[in-house]
């Protein structure tokens, strides 16, 4: 064993956790675009990983629809992940799938790792609202202290997302993303998952507000130059009717 | 905004304009584009949102007053505010050097102990010359340096945080490698930049953390609450003399491990003191870089080559003998270069580097009956006092031998040390 010889550093994983609408409501473009940016970002998520020597980055995906399924039973490398095609059809189940996130989010599901985690990033898409109870559902997940360290953005698809729904599970408004069109949906897909990886391996201008407000932060930027998204927060345009 | 291929960005210095040819990368702050800048090919920095009057006043202020060392990509011009935004333009990173990261991630691997040695003794170097300067970087971490693997030279990146010692940047780093006065909420300054450098040439030297041990690997989930806990108020050395609840774990720290008992013993001493509860504590009592400066040197000074395999080993100077990391042989090190306090070892093969500047002064070669001999590859002749007084004249090439009780003196031949003298033992 020569002086010279080494290792990698131990590096602590983030799961990237993706938890996609696929109900009815979805079908068309809104699906053909979820599916085209998530398959588009996961060779950005890789590099990101492969060269990053504080965190590895791992992806899990949850479909929710009439009922709810993991996309693969265990977190997996950008590289291994296959982005499964998903279809649109049947009910938003976002109770059951608020459910299944707390079920994975233990050191005995998900987040077990040799050289520890960092806490989760999560994205919930969504573009409609609960149709079992989700009440019940975000109330047992709020118990999760995963769940309460994670990075968590919502993005709300259109104007029939239910934005309190999203922001009882982002805890903000600010972190819920609004998107009105096919092409700023996929935009938004990609800076929010490159901007939740990125965020832990970038340096920061304060050491005060937490990583869930400095992607939020950033994603506001970002934003800013994405005709028709903003995020739930900012004020609604004024109907032009009324004030003509 | 985005630049276009092509577009003609305007400079604040004397009506000058660059072309750019074509995107390089994209980071969280701003784009890398390669421009054309009157014939030549540089790299322009152009910003996302861009930064604050205070900010642009200060690149203006840096790019005026010229890089610290050749170790830096520093700013050399100033874009005018435009289309929405603003840049500067630096030198393009040549090919051939990595970034750290990738070390850490074992992707590369220094070539040799020594290239290891020359790249702290170069980072220490810039950031003497830049404190010297009256600056501080502010932001120091494992992404601000590209590495060359076969001789360790480095060139510092991302120097538009620098700003006057004292004056805030609005950057406060990145976890990890922030002092612990940071991470409570402190301003950055030089102070925590030689917390952060300690912690680069760490990881430089061993691979590893120097806070993560078992007591940071037992955590399961790194939050904002437990990152201002181990890297701020619990921060705790993994080689602590006093508390030992930190330290490596076998299978996970493996290069740690490995190299903490290889390196000589006057690193184990200045990485313990630097990083004890003491220091962590203390930020204006941290080592400036020049002390660092000479405790590589005298590191570098216990590093030769076996003379059997002929493979870099350590050897313990306060001995006679010395026994090969490598392949076991035993060799005599009694013959030495007594230099100020420094004891430089002699043996066939080695190079002796006089100053800090990486350039080797002296190499050290066998004569055909079998006698050591120096040879001067400095820059100018010495001159040599023998035992019964006569001054003999070594010029540049030529050798004189190993003798004990031979006095050199260096003269004007090595740039970092005028005058310095010597006396082989």
């Amino acid at each position: 064993m020569s002086l010279i010889d080494v290792e990698s550093v131990p590096r602590r994983t983030m799961t990237l956790f993706f938890m996609a609408d696929t109900s009815g409501s979805m079908a068309g473009n809104k699906i053909g675009a979820l599916n085209d940016a998530i398959t588009n970002i996961l060779p950005m998520i890789s590099e990101i990983s492969n060269t990053n020597p504080d965190a590895e980055i791992k992806i899990a995906a949850l479909q929710f629809s009439s009922g709810t399924s993991w996309l693969y039973d265990e977190p997996k490398n950008a590289e291994d992940f296959v982005w499964q095609e998903q279809k649109a059809s049947g009910l938003t189940s976002l109770g059951e799938a608020c459910c299944e996130l707390e079920k994975v989010m233990h050191r005995n599901g998900f987040m077990k790792s040799a050289s520890g985690s960092y806490a989760p990033a999560i994205i919930l898409l969504s573009d409609g609202g609960a149709t079992d109870n989700f009440d019940q559902g975000i109330e047992k997940l709020k118990t999760n202290n995963w769940f309460k360290a994670a990075i968590k953005i919502a993005i709300a698809i259109g104007d029939d997302a239910d934005k309190d729904e999203l922001k009882k599970f982002t805890g903000n408004l600010e972190a819920v993303i609004e998107v009105h069109n096919i092409e700023a949906l996929k935009q938004i897909i990609r800076i929010v998952a490159v901007t939740s990886s990125q965020i832990g391996s970038k340096s920061t201008s304060a050491t005060d507000t937490t990583k869930q407000d400095q992607v939020v932060e950033e994603i506001k930027q970002q934003i800013e130059n994405v005709d028709g998204a903003n995020t739930a927060a900012d004020p609604a345009p004024a109907a032009d009717d009324y004030w003509d | 905004m985005d630049l276009k291929k092509g577009q003609t960005v305007h400079l604040t210095t004397g009506g000058m304009t660059c072309t750019v040819i074509e995107e390089l990368g994209r980071g969280g702050q701003g784009t890398v584009y390669k421009v054309d800048l009157a014939g030549k090919k540089m790299a322009l920095k152009w910003y996302h949102i861009p930064p604050d009057d205070k900010f642009y006043k200060n690149l203006q202020k840096n790019v005026d007053a010229g890089a610290p060392s050749d170790a830096f990509i520093w700013p050399e011009f100033l874009t005018v505010k435009e289309n929405g935004s603003y840049g500067y333009v630096m030198k393009l990173r040549p090919s051939g050097y990595y970034e750290f990261g990738q070390y850490l991630l074992a992707r590369h691997q220094m070539k040799s102990v020594s290239a290891i040695l020359a790249a702290a003794m170069k980072i220490c170097n810039g950031f003497k010359l830049l404190h010297r300067f009256g600056y501080s970087y502010q932001d120091l971490n494992d992404g601000n340096f590209f590495i060359r693997p076969e001789d360790g030279d480095v060139l510092i990146c991302d120097n538009d945080n620098v700003f006057p010692q004292g004056e805030k940047s609005g950057i406060m780093g990145k976890a990890r490698y922030m002092a612990p006065e940071i991470v409570a909420g402190g301003i950055p300054d030089k102070f925590s930049d030689r917390f952060s450098l300690t912690v680069i040439l760490f990881m430089l030297i061993y691979l590893n953390h120097p806070l993560e041990g078992a007591k940071v690997a037992a955590c399961p989930c790194m939050t904002e609450g437990n990152e201002k806990k181990f890297y701020g108020s619990e921060a705790l050395f993994i080689y602590d003399k006093d508390d030992h609840s930190n330290l490596p774990v076998r299978g996970v720290h493996t290069n740690v491990i490995r190299r903490w008992p290889a390196f000589p013993q006057l690193l184990r001493d200045t990485f313990a003191d630097q990083l004890s509860q003491q220091k962590l504590k203390n930020p204006q009592s941290r080592l400036i870089e020049q002390e660092w400066e000479k405790i590589i040197a005298k590191v570098r000074d216990s590093l030769v080559f076996c003379p059997k395999c002929r493979q870099e080993t350590f050897v313990d100077s306060s001995s006679n003998t010395a026994k090969c990391m490598e392949c076991g042989a035993s060799f005599d090190i009694t013959r030495r270069l007594a230099l100020a306090d420094r004891s430089i070892v002699l043996t066939p093969g080695t190079n002796v580097f006089i100053d800090m500047d990486n350039i080797v002064d002296m190499k050290i070669q066998t004569a055909t009956n079998g006698e050591m001999m120096l040879q001067n590859v400095s820059n100018n002749s010495w001159s040599v006092e023998t035992p019964s007084g006569k001054i003999r004249v070594v010029n540049v090439n030529d050798f004189l031998p190993a003798r004990p009780g031979l006095k050199i003196s260096f003269g004007s031949s090595i740039e970092g040390a005028p005058n310095a003298k010597a006396e082989v033992k």
